[in-house]
């Protein structure tokens, strides 16, 4: 294995990792506190890349402002399916479950509808490769990780230092408990599916600016969601960071070396090992 | 006896007015098929368009004169959906229910091949395009294909980048798993080998893969000098060349075939630059300015490469039609066969694939290179094609 190789390998993997937890750490956390598997999580990621690009060409602002403004805008619209399909549904983990598979299809092809089945491509706001050596490293890449590297350090500082997070925490551990101790869990279930949307809508912008804006993009961050979330255990907002990083770089090595089918054949060979051997995941804990 | 001749007189002016309406002509109709919906919709506009440019100006000169007669041509298209039962089923509806004799279309071998199923039996020309080598066989007595095949072009394109890229010896060659690679790796292959290249990889991957930076590392770390990216969609080739380059790939990539230039230019930006491509049109050369302002005068944006080749069957049809003074199909296919030194937008028409095909049915004509120079694309050879 030679540094030539192993070196973007690495940066590979590392780039990969970062749009895959942002995405994962949504999934998880509408799970661990909501209870609902949301099947249209890869749809906001998806709306996320289209609200990019609306703003990018409709609105004289800088990348830094559109870039959290379209994340944001995930996040506001996702509270009307909030609304009128997960909150009628809470508390009821397959009839919420089956409601989120038909929201990613109407999300879908509503996108289908209102911009075409066509692939898009969002221009690179970051164009440049980065020199060290004899190693160029392109400074899109960089950005995502930079981006990524932040919002899971603010996410993480939300949870942990806020009382919204605080109420977060407590929902997620016993509702009946949160409620008893004043909590509105009301609020908090709407808190924890806009920030969840939002940090998939940010993913999605990173991921589409990145590869491809496409109305079905939404399957692939949404498989590797769920597989993150496996490994790092469902609910675990430190289990989808290792879960993330875990995945980019074994995809990376594995696809390098044996190609792309032999690095899924694994992915999904972890993941079944994983629910027989600790069903938990890495870093989750086991549910009674 | 007035009010008889005031009649004679009143139907006659009639007569003289309905004839100037209609030019004295009546209506000769050509069936077309094309991809209309899905992710083909593009080659099936560029189809109708092409067609519909050349019989406008056929008409406007006053249509196609057969037996003194003369004849306005009147496109009847429908959808293939890319597919062989759709080629199928838009053929037997032109045939049986249009009953139409001549057919321009489709791009594609499955809806190729579904239209020549229908054509040959029922004795009806076909003017095709598809790379699948049973669109002609030594039975296709009524098809034609119209653009040379991959076989035809790859091996003149490998001579060229022998020629020009003489320190060039190491290829990568990235293609999709599917029906379309798998056809097109091999004869790349072969092409690339026989101009003294060396192949040192050639991978598939599954469609609707977007990281392609495993896949290059790997053909990088073999040496490869040069990336040939022909059978992925345009979208799919700018985004491996994007990564290709940003990963510090600093060989020739090309696309030999399926060519989306401007495509490849919106999806990697700076990164296309150098970026070549098989090419059918090159939008400044002098001969094809009446074909541009024709299409112009009808349709906004650039003139898409493949409508080119259609506009050039619309017109070998036409001359076919006029040479053969008749409707009569046989007479048509004839005079067809017998088109050769006739000058066209590609050059004087050059019948080949006896060879290899069993039928003199092929279209030969020649091709450009393109490259991706300061975002544009210019011109960067002209080249004969042939096995």
């Amino acid at each position: 294995m030679s540094v030539d190789l192993l070196v973007p390998i690495f940066f590979n993997g590392m780039s990969l990792s970062a749009i895959y937890i942002l995405v994962a750490l949504g999934f998880t956390l509408v799970f661990g506190i909501m209870r609902v598997v949301n099947f249209a999580h890869g749809e906001f990621a998806m709306m996320g890349g289209f609200w990019l690009l609306f703003l990018l060409n409709w609105l004289p602002l800088t990348y830094w402002v559109v870039l959290p403004l379209a994340a944001v805008l995930v996040g506001v619209s996702s509270l009307l399916p909030e609304q009128f399909v997960f909150r009628p549904l809470y508390g009821q983990e397959l009839p919420s479950m089956i409601a989120a598979l038909g929201l990613s299809v109407v999300l879908a092809e509503g996108a289908v509808i209102v911009f075409g089945v066509h692939e898009r491509n969002i221009p690179s706001t970051f164009q440049g490769l980065f020199q060290v050596g004899r190693f160029t490293f392109p400074e899109d890449r960089l950005v995502v990780m930079a981006i990524a590297l932040a919002a899971l350090a603010a996410f993480w500082a939300f949870v942990r230092f806020t009382r919204i997070g605080l109420a977060l925490r407590t929902v997620a551990q016993d509702r009946e408990i949160a409620e008893a101790q004043g909590i509105d869990t009301r609020a908090t279930y709407r808190i924890t599916f806009f920030l969840a949307t939002m940090m998939a809508g940010l993913g999605g912008a990173l991921f589409a600016q990145i590869y491809a804006l496409s109305p079905y993009m939404g399957s692939v961050p949404l498989m590797k969601a769920f597989i993150i979330v496996i490994i790092g255990g469902l609910g675990s907002v430190p289990g989808a960071a290792l879960g993330g990083v875990l995945l980019g770089m074994s995809e990376s090595f594995l696809a390098t070396y044996f190609g792309a089918s032999v690095a899924e054949f694994t992915s999904f060979g972890a993941i079944i090992l994983l629910l027989v051997l600790r069903p938990w995941g890495l870093l989750g804990t086991p549910e009674g | 006896m007035r009010r008889l001749i005031l009649t004679v007189y009143v139907s006659a002016a009639l007569a003289v007015l309905l004839g100037a309406a209609t030019g004295w002509s009546e209506e000769l109709k050509i069936g077309a098929v094309g991809t209309l919906s899905g992710g083909g919709t593009e080659w099936g506009l560029a189809l109708q368009r092409g067609v519909t440019v050349a019989f406008d100006e056929i008409n406007a000169a006053g249509g196609v004169k057969i037996g003194g007669k003369a004849y306005t041509l009147k496109m009847i298209m429908y959808d293939d959906a890319y597919t062989a039962q759709g080629g199928t089923t838009a053929a037997t509806r032109l045939v049986n229910v249009d009953n139409v004799k001549f057919i321009l279309g489709p791009i594609g071998s499955p809806p190729a091949l579904g239209v020549v199923a229908v054509t040959n039996p029922a004795k009806v020309i076909a003017l095709t395009n598809g790379y699948s080598p049973k669109i002609l066989t030594p039975e296709s007595k009524y098809s034609f294909r119209m653009q040379i095949p991959t076989d035809y072009f790859a091996p003149a394109v490998a001579r060229w980048l022998r020629q020009t890229y003489p320190k060039v010896v190491k290829v990568g060659i990235i293609s999709p798993n599917d029906a379309v690679g798998q056809t097109l790796a091999p004869l790349h292959v072969e092409a690339y080998n026989a101009s003294k290249f060396d192949v040192v990889f050639d991978e598939k991957y599954d469609r609707g893969l977007k990281d392609f930076g495993p896949l290059l590392t790997r053909m990088m770390a073999r040496g490869a000098q040069l990336l040939e990216l022909d059978g992925n969609a345009p979208g799919e080739a700018g985004l491996m060349t994007k990564q290709a380059r940003q990963l510090g790939f600093k060989g020739v990539i090309i696309q030999t075939g399926g060519p989306g230039l401007e495509e490849i230019i919106r999806v990697a930006g700076p990164f296309a630059e150098g970026f070549l491509s098989y090419d059918l049109f090159d939008p400044t050369d002098p001969g094809v300015q009446g074909y541009v302002k024709g299409y112009h005068a009808k349709y906004t944006g650039p003139v898409p490469g493949l409508s080119v080749v259609w506009f050039n069957a619309a017109r070998v049809l036409h001359e076919a039609l006029k040479k053969a003074n008749s409707l009569d199909v046989d007479k048509v296919r004839d005079a067809l066969e017998n088109l050769g030194g006739t000058p066209t937008i590609f050059g004087p028409v050059r019948w080949t694939g006896k060879e290899r095909y069993g039928i003199n049915h092929q279209l030969l004509h020649s091709f450009l290179i393109s490259e991706i120079k300061d975002g544009k694309v210019t011109l960067k050879a002209r080249v004969e094609a042939g096995p």
